[in-house]
């Protein structure tokens, strides 16, 4: 009883909140913070993953968390690039605005190899997780190769 | 003689073909992205790569076999001596944008093994355009004189003192795969500073700026562990996740990533053990 309560109160308060108009678009600098969290969301899933196939920490048995969140992820990368949202900060190069055809195919790839990667861990295999993987990071790679800032570490 | 096949790595290789162990060569050596035109049609190890540098551009040579524009015509002797000594068959004098002082450190089998699977592959007929140069070394005459008071002709041999692991690492990294040619820091004769080994080069080839590689904890990779720097070269991932995009990254495809992982858990070993430094200014 107590429970339906709470769970009626909670629903009247976030729909209020929710009710509030959303910006058709943010500004430049909200959408790169947006873009920079979900960046370093993946690389977080990512480091994790790197250290459970390479059995220095972590335990297989999560791999599959993970790579749904990064597979889950991966429906936001063709919305993270709003134009003018490579402000001073960012490290995303204009030639993504200049070439959007070529980059919507990086960002597909990108797309693909988190599925790949989230399928084989749904099948419980460590050794095709490390491959589904190493695709990844090619992908990764490769898009950062062309239309991300060179940056220091 | 056994140190020597250990560090060729001759032993583990024992089946392979002397083409085989050529191309594997070719591979930690670096050669291809220097040696393979910037653009998506390239023929790779054909030259014609633009390289900027402080002194002006240079413009890679053609190693495929071709007889009029490649190094069809070369004997041992003259590969040999293109990277012990950085002249070219006719007595001139290389400048270091090839990077024979790293190369100088490279055994005889290894280079006779990499000039074989050169003349494996199809001759490509490609005219190398010539250099330009600021006007004070754009005769050779210029970089004898740097090599007179720079360059010292010198084959690598390894230290007793040191494990198996670690001198093949110091090869490969100071030698066939001639890391410090990027990451260390040079003067502004372009000389390279020893004591500064692998310590970042602000000022490296395309304006880059090249990172600081010794253990140091704040500059450099001193927090990454032996496992963290040989997945790296591996896949080019770091160790926060992240994966890199940088002309490290195609030192990676075409260098590194063909390694075996004993070579790069013994280039991770040997990184470790450098002097961990501060960057330059």
């Amino acid at each position: 009883m107590r429970r339906k309560i709470m769970s009626a109160v909670l629903a009247t308060v976030l729909s209020a909140g929710l009710s509030a108009p959303i910006a058709a678009e943010p500004n430049a600098e909200d959408a790169y913070k947006y873009r920079e969290s979900i960046m370093t969301s993946l690389k977080g899933h990512a480091g994790a993953i790197s250290m459970i196939t390479r059995g220095l920490a972590g335990d297989p048995s999560r791999i599959s968390s993970h790579a749904e969140a990064i597979a889950n992820l991966s429906a936001e990368l063709s919305s993270i690039f709003q134009e003018g949202s490579n402000v001073e900060d960012s490290e995303a190069l204009p030639i993504i605005w200049e070439e959007p055809e070529k980059f919507a195919e990086a960002v597909a790839r990108g797309e693909k190899a988190m599925a790949a990667l989230s399928a084989a861990a749904s099948d419980n295999d460590v050794e095709a997780v490390g491959r589904a993987f190493r695709k990844l990071g090619e992908a990764c790679k490769g898009c950062h190769e062309r239309y991300r800032k060179e940056h220091h570490h | 003689m056994i140190a020597a096949l250990l560090i060729t790595g001759a032993h583990a290789q024992a089946q392979q073909t002397e083409i085989e162990r050529g191309e594997y060569l070719i591979h930690a050596g670096a050669c291809i992205d220097c040696h393979t035109q910037d653009s998506d049609e390239a023929t790779p190890l054909a030259g014609g790569r633009a390289i900027e540098s402080p002194f002006g551009t240079f413009f890679s040579p053609n190693i495929t076999p071709d007889i009029k524009t490649g190094i069809g015509s070369w004997s041992d002797d003259d590969f040999l001596n293109a990277f012990w000594e950085g002249i070219n068959p006719e007595g001139d004098h290389y400048y270091p944008a090839f990077p024979y002082p790293s190369y100088t450190g490279v055994l005889r089998d290894d280079l006779l093994a990499m000039k074989a699977y050169l003349f494996s592959l199809k001759p490509v007929e490609k005219t190398t355009p010539e250099h330009e140069l600021a006007w004070y070394i754009s005769t050779r005459m210029a970089a004898g004189a740097w090599k007179l008071k720079n360059f010292d002709s010198e084959r690598f041999s390894s230290g007793p003192e040191q494990s198996d692991r670690w001198n093949r690492g110091a090869y490969l990294v100071r030698h066939l795969g001639h890391c410090g040619e990027c990451h260390t820091p040079r003067s502004t004769l372009g000389v390279l500073q020893y004591d500064q080994e692998l310590a970042g080069n602000p000022n490296g080839p395309d304006e880059s700026k090249m990172p600081n590689i010794t253990p140091h904890k704040a500059d450099g990779i001193g927090k990454w562990s032996v496992s963290d720097i040989e997945y790296f070269l591996d896949i080019g991932m770091l160790p926060d996740g992240d994966f890199v995009g940088s002309k490290m990254s195609a030192v990676i495809d075409h260098s590194t990533s063909k390694l075996t992982k004993d070579d790069r858990v013994a280039i991770a070993t040997y990184l470790k053990s450098i002097a961990p430094l501060s960057s330059p200014e």
